[in-house]
């Protein structure tokens, strides 16, 4: 029986993602850097002391990016850096879908005054400029040197309004559906009409969603840290380009130019996998998404 | 016009929570607003942190014994008047720095929404029209790849590419710094080149988003039946793509035009700190470098109204120019 259903989750969700061009090639590139992650630091280890015999070399077999400003190698700090830029998005992106969701389905299900209430709040952070707030949250608390799991909070915070509004008018149309009269009728408990038959229909949205706030959570995260406001990780892409910008001055001289380029490529590679995915995802789950209205 | 009235009201108050919001979180975080001010200037200065706080208490106007309440009814007083407070990094009011900056940006940001929006509304349909073919797979991928690079990495790019590497452009600012403003022709023709750097960043990432959404409208259009019935009526092609087609899937477009404007005051934040370019996104982020609250609430709120003057105007536009919505 949990054999033939796993089997039913992979011929629904799993294979169209595999069939589609776009989402096929999102998730080979997201792969490649969840794995740079994962796998990368064990395999390559990070020198981080100066050597500057060695400053600003072209990419080379010994050093595959490179070297900075410092005569350290760009490579290895691509990929021990993987790991904060994955994790830091990736929660980022979770929390926001979480928030998102729980909001959106309360405003959707609740009526009166506290659903308007919750209105309100959605509208006030869809207006609140998201990026400007975001630093000011940061500036604020740059003093408590805030870990990964508080840093994506902080991102987090300014990427769940839309998909809470979205969500709503999903569960506003869903709520009038016959199967969910039918569970009042049967005087099912809120919380199983809400988990049971409301949240599954929303599944595919929300995994759509979860893949399209890579790349808010992406620019958003590495601009907080290019701009230095938080500091937990040297190797972290958006501060490796702070260092390269500021510290080392390396886009003033025309041999730097690969230290820069090798951080910049990584950046928007990882946000164009994280594109090609949520549009293949779109591609394969809208015609669904679009019957069950 | 009972329902703008309404949209008013309703803006003026989320307007209200917003600042407060953020003089909440300035002003009432656990311990002192000046702490993060005090330690700035604690390290700056090699001092003790107790003279540090008394000095930052001073720079920022607080009077550590006036309660929270009162230095809001203070604020709110003064924002009612005009007045967005005073910087204590520049020693100036916020208003002049306003009226400095504000005209940089919406420079800026007016001459390359205008060169995006006109560029990606005509990609986009031309993309549609040929929806399958080579040009059209090449255009939207094209698009998408410029989506994924933000635009502050795009500044980076521009920046070392054109005025370092090919000294094309200049390095930064608005201006050359050895010239007085003037209405001379050159000073003009300096004050363009400075600006290239900063439009074609804020404008490649916003034509592609546009071309994308165009596209989609387009070919969603392309598909209702009046246009089959334009067809069948035997009206010429191009007539059906200009009067029919075009002016159909941008409706939506025009709409969020004007609430694009409306954003991008406060967001181009890193685009103008990259270039040095002096709008209101540079001063923003120097307010954030120094830890300048005064300079930061009172931004922030400028860049709160610009949101909320755009939305409002969003939706008047929209009601003039869709005559399925009728002004109540």
């Amino acid at each position: 029986m949990r054999k033939e259903s796993l089997k039913n989750f992979y011929y629904d969700y799993i294979q169209p993602l595999l069939v589609n061009k776009k989402s096929l090639i999102g998730l080979i590139i997201l792969t490649f850097f969840i794995l740079m992650a994962t796998v990368g630091p064990l395999i390559v280890p990070l020198d981080m002391t100066s050597n500057f015999a060695e400053r600003y070399q072209k990419p080379s077999l010994k050093h595959p990016f490179g070297t900075d400003y410092f005569g350290v190698d760009i490579f290895q700090q691509i990929v021990h850096g993987s790991r904060s830029v994955i994790s830091l998005t990736m929660l980022a992106s979770f929390f926001a879908v979480l928030i998102g969701t729980v909001i959106g389905v309360a405003r959707g299900y609740l009526e009166g005054i506290v659903g308007r209430a919750i209105d309100a709040i959605i509208m006030v952070f869809l207006v609140i400029p998201s990026f400007p707030a975001l630093l000011i949250l940061a500036a604020v608390f740059m003093n408590y040197n805030l870990n990964v799991v508080e840093i994506a909070l902080l991102v987090a915070v300014w990427l769940w309004a839309p998909l809470a509004k979205q969500i709503s008018a999903q569960v506003l149309s869903l709520k009038s559906k016959e199967f969910v009269e039918a569970s009042k009728m049967l005087n099912m408990p809120l919380r199983y009409i809400l988990f049971s038959d409301i949240a599954k229909l929303l599944i595919p949205y929300i995994f759509i969603n979860f893949v399209m706030q890579i790349k808010g959570a992406m620019e958003f995260s590495v601009g907080l840290m290019f701009l230095g406001l938080a500091k937990f990780d040297p190797t972290h892409w958006g501060i490796m380009l702070n260092y390269a910008l500021y510290q080392a001055g390396a886009l003033y001289t025309a041999k730097g130019f690969h230290y820069i380029f090798f951080i910049i490529l990584n950046i928007v590679l990882l946000i164009y996998g994280g594109i090609l995915l949520s549009q293949g995802v779109e591609e394969v789950f809208n015609p669904r998404l679009r019957g069950n209205e | 016009m009972n329902y703008f009235v309404n949209r008013l009201l309703y803006l003026l108050v989320v307007f209200v929570i917003a600042i407060s919001g953020v003089f909440v979180l300035v002003n009432n975080m656990p311990g002192d607003p000046a702490y993060g001010l005090a330690v700035y200037i604690a390290q700056q200065r090699n001092m003790q942190f107790e003279q540090a706080l008394e000095i930052a208490h001073k720079m920022m106007g607080i009077d550590p014994h006036e309660s929270v309440v009162t230095r809001y009814v203070k604020f709110m007083n003064n924002l009612l008047r005009g007045n967005f407070g005073y910087s204590t990094f520049y020693n100036t009011s916020v208003n002049e720095i306003i009226a400095r900056a504000l005209p940089w940006t919406l420079f800026v940001i007016s001459l390359a929404t205008f060169i995006s929006f006109s560029i990606g509304i005509y990609l986009g349909a031309f993309a549609a029209q040929k929806r399958g073919k080579t040009i059209d797979t090449l255009i939207s991928t094209l698009a998408s790849i410029i989506q994924a690079i933000p635009p502050f990495i795009l500044a980076v790019l521009i920046l070392f590419v054109f005025s370092v590497r090919f000294r094309l452009l200049p390095l930064g600012g608005a201006y050359p710094v050895d010239m007085e403003p003037s209405l001379s022709i050159s000073f003009i023709g300096k004050v363009l080149l400075h600006a290239v750097g900063p439009i074609l960043a804020v404008a490649i990432p916003q034509m592609a988003s546009w071309t994308l959404s165009m596209r989609g409208n387009t070919a969603q259009v392309m598909e209702e039946d009046f246009i089959r019935f334009a067809e069948m009526r035997g009206l010429a092609d191009s007539v059906i793509a200009s009067k029919y087609i075009r002016n159909n899937a941008m409706l939506p477009l025009v709409a969020s035009l004007a609430i694009g404007i409306g954003y991008m005051l406060g967001g181009q934040t890193l685009v103008e700190s990259i270039f040095n370019y002096p709008g209101i996104g540079f001063y923003f982020g120097k307010a954030i470098a120094v830890r300048d609250f005064g300079l930061l609430t009172g931004l922030f709120s400028l860049i709160v109204i610009g949101v909320i003057v755009a939305t409002f105007v969003a939706d008047f536009v929209y009601a003039l120019i869709d005559p399925r919505v009728k002004l109540k």
